[in-house]
């Protein structure tokens, strides 16, 4: 049985995106489970789309147990779509007809939860998002999962396999790397595509980035001036004459 | 004539409120669109709200009443609950004969699942999360929260490629008026098509309701809401402190403090937990993620206490205090020992 985590790297400090993370650990876990329950072998791959730093999410997770890591390298600084992600994972994960496929909610930076979806869509797998609990049926061709809705609602289903599902964060605590792994991380290769074999020629966007800006405020958004303790003193002023000291 | 397309959000078996959002989205996409090309009055957009369900027509016919927008009923046979499967399937066939320049979709758990792969199916643009709609010589763009909320993208879908945008809820006003007219209800038949395999993918199995809403974050006046900056399971004690010297008070948390065990979901503050609307609202050491801001937008005053003069919480606030809560609550708490 194969597993696939697709992971991002985000942030100024080129972490792995946090709800991937989870999506990662939710695979160990399940690796676990399955390795109790049927005799082949199972694998839990990891696979990235980003510039060529993004390579140390990947020893990251192998880190954290992951199996084998593909990097889908992009030179591009750019706006990159979610669907143009999604298909140049498609294009890799392909080729090796994996039975459930994990990855975050969203990414922390683009916030699209997009991509997850997106690429079940290309690879014409059902998919679930949000998903915040799965159990695997015992005739492995099937998860129980539960997505989560809005003011506290769980929607329960059972989804076949092959599949993809988009792990929120809640569902578990993701392991940190062990230091045997990691040395041993040193030692494994990471897969590299460029996105060329992928996909010759430009990416055809369907929407383009224009700008960025702040955003608006809400509110008075007054700010309270001086010390730390004078700021104290007008918050404990304020709260007391509206009564609620 | 150019189509904009709503697809109600319906959640066991009634439409979610979001749906007249999206009615005021597409009212100020028509108006863009009428604007921008130069319409004449007949060449107006014309909007429609889709129903999806197993009998659509007294819901329908109730939205129709309430919106005074046109409504396509689409029976699905044997429909009985939301799956992205189903929706892809059936709404993908209406949509494809109507050849609409814009779907809209509530960015909300229902929404987030199907719309990326609907936009897959029509060959569309997908924009999620939008949060603000503008119109500019260049035509109609749509901003939408990025890198945790501390700036917004612009984004444009590609000129005459038809798209899929989902609105983030409570980021349009519905238009409250009078009395309409209602619009016309129109019911069309489209099976749940299966794959080739001739199987169905999702089950539905049912809709659990998490136990533990807690009535006390909805009746109090001030809530006391801690976040990510309290840095540690153990601060939780000077939150409640903090909380305790005020009167008819209680304590809200941001989501990852639940996810993480500290505290239990009956605290939580958001979408997915509870939506409060307090007489003030204390926000410490919460950033501000859009999902947390819209469960305490209904507060009638936000102080926020953050030592990140950048955190997003600060846009949403009334009164701003740039300090860590660590050292703030204390310095607080040491003025309220003294007075008692």
């Amino acid at each position: 049985m194969k597993l696939l985590v697709c992971i991002k790297q985000v942030g100024d400090d080129g972490d792995m995106n946090r709800f991937d993370a989870h999506a990662l650990e939710e695979a160990l876990l399940l690796k676990k489970q399955l390795g109790d329950l049927i005799l082949e072998p199972v694998s839990v791959d990891v696979m990235t789309v980003g510039p060529p730093g993004a390579e140390a999410i990947i020893k990251r997770a192998f880190g954290m147990g992951a199996d084998k890591g593909y990097h889908i390298v992009i030179e591009n600084s750019g706006y990159v779509s979610s669907f143009v992600t999604a298909s140049l994972l498609a294009g890799v994960a392909e080729k090796s007809s994996y039975d459930l496929i994990l990855t975050g909610i969203m990414s922390e930076d683009m916030m699209s939860g997009q991509t997850g979806p997106m690429l079940a869509k290309i690879l014409g797998l059902p998919w679930a998002t949000g998903v915040m609990k799965t159990s695997l049926d015992l005739t492995g061709h099937a998860m129980e999962i539960e997505r989560e809705m809005e003011n506290g609602f769980r929607d329960c289903l059972v989804i076949r396999l092959p599949a993809l599902l988009t792990i929120q964060a809640g569902i578990n605590t993701p392991r940190y790397p062990t230091l045997s792994n990691m040395l041993a991380a040193d030692k494994k290769q990471i897969i590299t595509h460029t996105t060329a074999d992928l996909f010759p020629g430009p990416f055809q966007e369907k929407e383009s980035c224009v700008g960025m800006e702040s955003p608006e405020k809400t509110r008075l958004a007054r700010v309270l001036e001086g010390s730390l303790s004078n700021k104290a003193e007008q918050l404990f002023a304020f709260l007391r004459k509206k009564d609620f000291i | 004539m150019k189509q904009i397309l709503i697809i109600a959000e319906i959640f066991q078996g009634q439409m979610r409120q979001v749906t007249l959002e999206l009615v005021a989205a597409a009212r100020k996409i028509a108006a863009g669109l009428y604007e921008k090309e130069n319409l004449s009055a007949i060449q107006m957009p014309r909007i429609h709200i889709i129903v999806p369900s197993g009998s659509p027509m007294p819901l329908a016919l109730e939205i129709s009443k309430q919106t005074g927008m046109d409504v396509i009923g689409v029976q699905i046979p044997g429909f009985k609950t939301y799956t992205s499967e189903i929706y892809i399937s059936c709404l993908g066939q209406l949509i494809k004969k109507m050849n609409p320049s814009h779907i809209l979709v509530a960015h909300t758990s229902q929404g987030r699942d199907f719309a990326p792969g609907l936009s897959l199916e029509l060959n569309a643009a997908a924009i999620p999360g939008i949060n603000q709609i503008r119109c500019d010589e260049n035509g109609l763009i749509y901003s939408r929260p990025v890198f945790d909320n501390t700036k917004n993208m612009l984004v444009c879908p590609t000129p005459g490629s038809p798209v899929v945008l989902t609105l983030m809820p409570g980021a349009f006003k519905p238009n409250i008026q009078e009395e309409r007219k209602p619009g016309q209800v129109e019911i069309q038949k489209i099976p749940f098509q299966t794959d080739s395999d001739n199987k169905v993918h999702i089950q539905h199995q049912q809709i659990l309701k998490r136990p533990g809403e807690n009535q006390a974050l909805k009746t109090a006046k001030v809530i006391v809401a801690a976040g990510q900056g309290i840095g540690e399971k153990e601060n939780l004690t000077l939150i409640f402190k903090f909380a305790e010297s005020l009167s008819s008070s209680s304590v809200g948390v941001s989501r990852p403090l639940v996810d993480r065990g500290w505290i239990g979901y009956e605290h939580q503050v958001g979408i997915t937990g509870a939506m409060v609307a307090p007489e003030i609202y204390i926000a410490c050491g919460i950033s501000g993620s859009s999902q947390h801001i819209a469960g305490m937008k209904d507060a009638k005053f936000v102080i926020s206490i953050n030592e990140n003069p950048s955190a997003p919480i600060f846009l949403h606030s009334d009164l701003c205090i740039v300090e860590d809560v660590l050292e703030f609550i204390p310095a607080f708490l040491t003025l309220y020992s003294k007075s008692h």
